[in-house]
């Protein structure tokens, strides 16, 4: 592949082993090369590295499986994945997981990605719901859209939400930055 | 923070009406010009779009001066552009330049330009956003006085590649990446044109944008750039930096460390002008990036009906936008990338 199809989330392939672009920039004087600058989590042990690459450098993409699994529960043992097929279960270590465990609600339905045969991540829907179990009560009269306050989520995780949210309420995060996107009516 | 959907709309309404009221008072003409183009200007690291046997033109520099050498007079407009595959936090495949003409001018006015857009662009989208007006001023450097400021090297900016590589290599291996195009058969303007190139990258993106970032609100002109990074500007005697034997008089304009705008006393010498896109299709042979052909429309005004004497600039109008906002990502001011 071209370096310009790098993108987060892209697997590619480094000295023989597999790894996930977890961050990703573009930058480039106007008339200048590009360059890309990334950060790459090997998809195995989860160690990070940095990486630099200009325009028209190539690369191998890696060639990684996923399979729709549901997602179970946390365990000493790591994160457990069901395919809701075959009923075989697979464990994920939290390396593995990374941050994407803060949208991990329990049969949420996501892509196992497997490497030669080996899971190596999850790649989840861009969009989770999540209920509010904490957050302080929003000021009145302050209808500013761009203040926000703190609000945690069932899974411990704390994003930043607008003031009219209340605890209780279940709002849409993207699952990509982690960002609040929306109240949910239910 | 990002702007909700109602400021987004707000931000880009007011800046385009300041951009438009500024020209108009300075006497500029707003002129239209298509988008879709039977050439480009030819450049190594700018790729076009193509449509339906045309290209997306990457910037309306072609168009506008066809217009200048007819006779049109001082002009600007807000063009849409497109650069393929430059997608990240600054960068979008499509964007709008704010680009102006100026006739007999130097340089110099065309920067009092940018300083004036950008004030009058910071203090519209600081009345809606309801933040304090500011004023802050501009510093102007000459392109080897910040390669010694940042680096520590002496440079005139006329050195070849192979200068240019040992002066770097002495004292500043790590600053060097080994260019493209630089065996024997390659002629000397191609080879310098890709060296200097790709440090100018490497340089810029390591030393001048982490310097010029350190304070988010100064303000910067780098002029006077080195001749191989001369593209469609003038090269001659420098005005600033007086030791240097000749300068490409182009200059680029950065906010917080972001570049905003591109400027350049106009180069009118079509011959010149012919050789210097000669080397850039020669360089992106070697690339193998897809052939692009001469333009030869814009060669034959050149030579037919002359440039009159002028000097212009583009501006990206999303970052000067973005800036205005205090912000450092498009994503959180541009009205349709809001899900």
């Amino acid at each position: 592949m071209d370096v310009s199809e790098l993108r987060k989330n892209a697997k590619i392939k480094l000295d023989g082993h597999p790894y996930v672009v977890t961050e990703f920039q573009f930058v480039k004087p106007g008339k200048g090369q590009g360059l890309y600058k990334c950060k790459l989590k090997q998809m195995i042990t989860g160690a990070v590295i940095d990486r630099t690459w200009r325009s028209g450098e190539r690369l191998e993409a890696a060639n990684v499986e996923s399979k729709k699994m549901q997602y179970l529960y946390a365990s000493p043992d790591g994160y457990t994945f069901m395919d809701n097929q075959s009923y075989e279960q697979v464990d994920l270590n939290e390396d593995v997981v990374g941050d994407d465990k803060h949208f991990l609600l329990d049969q949420l339905e996501c892509d196992v990605l497997f490497y030669n045969e080996r899971p190596v991540g999850i790649s989840l829907p861009s969009h989770v719901v999540m209920e509010i179990i904490e957050c302080e009560p929003g000021v009145k009269g302050d209808t500013a859209t761009n203040v926000t306050k703190a609000a945690t989520i069932q899974t411990g995780y704390v994003v930043q939400v607008p003031l009219f949210i209340k605890v209780g309420e279940r709002i849409k995060i993207d699952t990509r930055n982690g960002e609040y996107v929306e109240r949910v009516n239910s | 923070m990002r702007l909700s959907f109602d400021r987004r709309i707000a931000v880009f309404d007011a800046a385009s009406h300041a951009v438009r009221s500024y020209f108009r008072s300075q006497g500029l003409r707003e002129v239209v010009t298509c988008v879709r183009r039977s050439e480009v200007a030819l450049e190594p690291y700018i790729e076009p779009i193509e449509a339906s046997r045309k290209w997306l033109q990457t910037s309306p520099e072609l168009a506008m001066k066809g217009l200048l050498a007819r006779g049109s007079g001082a002009i600007y407009q807000i063009a849409p552009v497109f650069r393929r595959a430059e997608i990240g936090a600054m960068h979008r495949e499509e964007f709008r330049l704010v680009e102006w003409y100026r006739l007999g001018a130097a340089t110099e006015k065309v920067r009092r330009d940018v300083e004036a857009l950008v004030d009058c662009v910071f203090d519209a989208v600081a009345d809606v956003l309801e933040l304090r007006r500011r004023r802050v001023s501009w510093e102007t450097r000459g392109f080897c006085e910040l390669v010694a400021e940042t680096t520590g090297l002496r440079l005139r900016g006329d050195e070849d590649a192979a200068a240019l590589q040992e002066i770097v290599t002495a004292s500043l291996p790590e600053l060097w990446v080994d260019p493209p195009a630089q065996t024997a058969d390659v002629e000397r303007g191609t080879r310098d044109l890709a060296a200097w190139t790709a440090w100018f990258s490497h340089w810029s993106d390591l030393c001048l944008e982490p310097w010029l970032a350190r304070d988010p609100n100064r303000r910067v002109h780098v002029v006077e750039f080195p001749v191989a990074l001369a593209a469609l500007s003038e090269v001659g005697p420098p005005i600033r930096e007086r030791q240097r034997p000749v300068v490409a008089h182009r200059f680029e304009s950065h906010v917080g460390g972001v570049e905003l705008a591109n400027g350049y006393r106009e180069l009118r010498d079509a011959t010149e002008q012919r050789e210097r896109f000669a080397r850039v299709t020669r360089l992106r042979e070697l690339l193998a990036l897809p052939p692009l052909p001469e333009p030869a429309q814009f060669l034959a005004e050149l030579r037919e009906l002359g440039l009159p004497p002028c000097s212009g600039a583009a501006m990206g109008l999303e970052r000067l936008v973005m800036l205005a906002c205090g912000l450092r990502e498009l994503s959180a001011i541009l009205p349709d990338s809001l899900r």
